[in-house]
């Protein structure tokens, strides 16, 4: 059967994957993919030879010639997109400034709220972010602060790209003020307090990814091998197939998707975030619908060790404190976070894998879900919602290494588990939800094509993932 | 010159809106730039608010009769976070029982509110109140 080829190609820290789909009618058809390890020095040649191995599966015509098959590509190597928000308050500029990193495929390196002190700057050179977010004030709000910081920024030549999305009376002064740098603007992430406007922000970060970012990962050399078509960051590819799915394939109007690997864990949701009702108020930003969080210290490999600290909590529940199989755990952690390759060999390894991987589930889906808080008022009993609720969520994904080869739902559904420290603060995680592993790997894969052929690659993505019974009785 | 910037909201646990939607409407028409944070506004939601608005007065209301231990420490607060030049305005039943208007004001000026409205008053007056205020405080 005839149909354009259409190659997709996700060049990660690790493995450069590629996949070849065939566009048969409306419908992506994957006919074959290859994953070979990224070359950290020199990203095309890697690139190149995932492409190759992709290309040379059976079924396809002999004489396909590589250089005529349109790439689709996305890339996270060396590091991602690192983002720099800059805010003024912790609960509102700065909260959504991150929102708009996040949705825009990056990874918040630093975060700084009110005045910016040569400290910070000088953090903020070490970190070395691709983008400094700067935000603050409402349209025609608070400027002092953010002229303050514009001031901090133009004192040291920091090689970032500056974003301005702060208050619009300032941004000529702002521009005065970093005249010379290269400084991009889009329009306030929080217009009025309370309203979230992050879709021209997240715009800009796209673009400026593609001028000014991917010369400094070493991409260029791939722009030219993909016949001069540009890179999207991983995560954005993943977001706005996430997106895709929810508007547009029925029945998946409500999912998550959960992205785990070895250095950060993703969460990403497609629902409403509020449903009101007489007896229940929401305080607080109003989240979107779409949404991703990022969480830098929960990994399998390289951040193992972060994790093991911060849920500690959780390790103990399980291990017991003090228990011989808890300080075998802390042993494994620090030997595979060094060997990020490791795969465990014998069942004790991967018990404590599946642990690590469940405290990654659990911990990503509690800092993501909002919290419902009983309250008791004169005018009776209330219900205060702060963040985004996730209890309608039908459908829930797991993809990345660990999460893609799952064999049954037990570690996905520890998303759903209460967290029973405060009787009276409900987590609103998802309610039994159904569960799939993207067994395929096709997230990003498809994530690329999503521009393209947004119904085609979400009904594939939606294929192609594998059912997960619920788990069986295992004692 | 910009509409001056007010914050509106219900403090503490108090869900009475239908008097925050008539002041938000009012203001509002009366040419202010009125930042409505609803019912039920805990002290920071109030001052985030004005901080990243640049307000020039902060209107908290309260009916159920709590104003008093709700509003405690708001002043101090908004010092802490810059907002030295801030007004603050309070209104509504603020104090539960027979407690004569007169002691109610007395109480709150004390806590650092710049004015202090029993249940009636003449929206009129108070945004009138409220530009002189606000002229006198730029100056």
């Amino acid at each position: 059967m005839d149909g354009r080829l259409l190659l997709s190609v996700d060049i990660g820290s690790t493995y450069t994957k590629a996949g070849v789909f065939r566009l048969e009618g409306e419908e992506l058809r994957l006919l074959g993919k290859a994953v070979r390890p990224t070359t950290v020095d020199d990203l095309g040649r890697g690139f190149a030879e995932a492409r190759t191995a992709a290309l040379a599966v059976p079924g396809l015509p002999p004489a396909v010639d590589p250089a005529a098959v349109p790439v689709y590509w996305s890339s996270s190597a060396r590091g991602g997109l690192k983002i720099a928000a800059v805010g003024l308050t912790p609960d509102l500029t700065l909260s959504v400034a991150r929102m708009a990193a996040t949705s825009a495929g990056g990874k918040v390196v630093r975060a700084f709220s009110y005045e910016l002190a040569a400290d910070d700057i000088a953090e903020l050179a070490a970190v070395a972010p691709d983008i400094i977010l700067l935000t603050g004030g409402t349209d025609g709000g608070n400027s002092r602060v953010v002229l303050h910081n514009a001031a901090r920024l133009a004192e040291t030549r920091l090689p970032a790209v500056i974003l301005y999305a702060g208050n619009r009376k300032v941004r000529d002064d702002v521009a005065a003020l970093l005249a010379g740098r290269d400084l991009v603007t889009a329009a306030n992430v929080m217009p009025e307090v309370g309203v979230i406007d992050i879709e021209p922000a997240r715009d800009v970060i796209r673009r400026a990814f593609l001028e000014s970012i991917v010369d400094g990962k070493g991409l260029s050399g791939v722009v030219a091998a993909a016949g001069g078509r540009e890179p999207l960051p991983t995560p954005l590819a993943v977001f706005e197939l996430v997106r895709r799915i929810g508007e547009r394939v029925p029945g998946w109007e409500d999912f998550a998707l959960i992205d785990m690997g070895g250095a950060t864990t993703d969460f990403y949701s497609h629902t409403e975030s509020f449903y009101g009702g007489d007896t229940i108020l929401l305080r607080g930003l109003r989240e979107p619908k779409l949404k991703r969080t990022v969480e830098g210290d929960l990994g399998l490999r390289v951040s193992a060790e972060a994790l093991v600290r911060s849920e500690s909590a959780f390790f103990e529940s399980r291990l017991g404190p003090d228990t011989p199989d808890l300080l075998g755990l802390r042993a494994y952690v620090e030997s595979v976070s060094r060997t990020t390759d490791h795969l465990p060999a014998d069942d004790r390894g991967r018990r404590y894998d599946a642990l690590l991987a469940a405290a990654c589930v659990r911990a990503s889906a509690l800092r993501h879900a909002g919290t419902v808080q009983r309250v008791f008022t004169p005018q009776g009993g209330f219900e205060v919602q702060r963040g985004k609720d996730l209890g309608r969520i039908k459908a829930l994904v797991g993809s990345g290494g660990y999460l893609a080869g799952l064999a049954d739902a037990a570690l996905l559904l520890e998303a759903c588990a209460p967290d029973a420290a405060d009787p009276d603060v409900r987590h609103l995680v998802p309610n039994a939800p159904a569960c799939y592993a993207d067994a395929e790997y096709l997230i990003p894969l498809l994530g690329n094509l999503a521009a393209d052929f947004p119904d085609a690659a979400a009904r594939a993505a939606v294929a192609g993932f594998k059912p997960l019974n619920a788990p069986t009785n295992r004692n | 010159m910009d509409a001056p910037r007010i914050v509106l909201g219900v403090i503490g646990a108090d869900c009475h809106s239908v008097g925050n939607k008539i002041l938000d409407a009012f203001f509002t028409e009366a040419g202010f730039h009125v930042v409505n944070l609803g019912v039920m506004v805990s002290q920071d939601e109030f001052l985030d608010a004005a901080v990243e608005s640049d307000a020039a007065a902060i209107l908290v209301s309260s009916l159920y009769g709590h104003g008093l231990i709700d509003c405690e420490g708001l002043r101090q607060k908004a010092v802490e976070r810059g907002l030295e030049r801030v007004l603050l305005y309070a209104g509504g039943n603020l104090v539960v029982g027979k407690t004569p208007f007169e002691e109610v004001e007395r109480k709150f000026k004390a806590m650092g509110f710049d004015r202090v409205f029993p249940p009636q008053v003449d929206l009129a007056d108070v945004a009138a109140m409220l530009r002189e205020d606000i002229e006198a405080r730029r100056n």
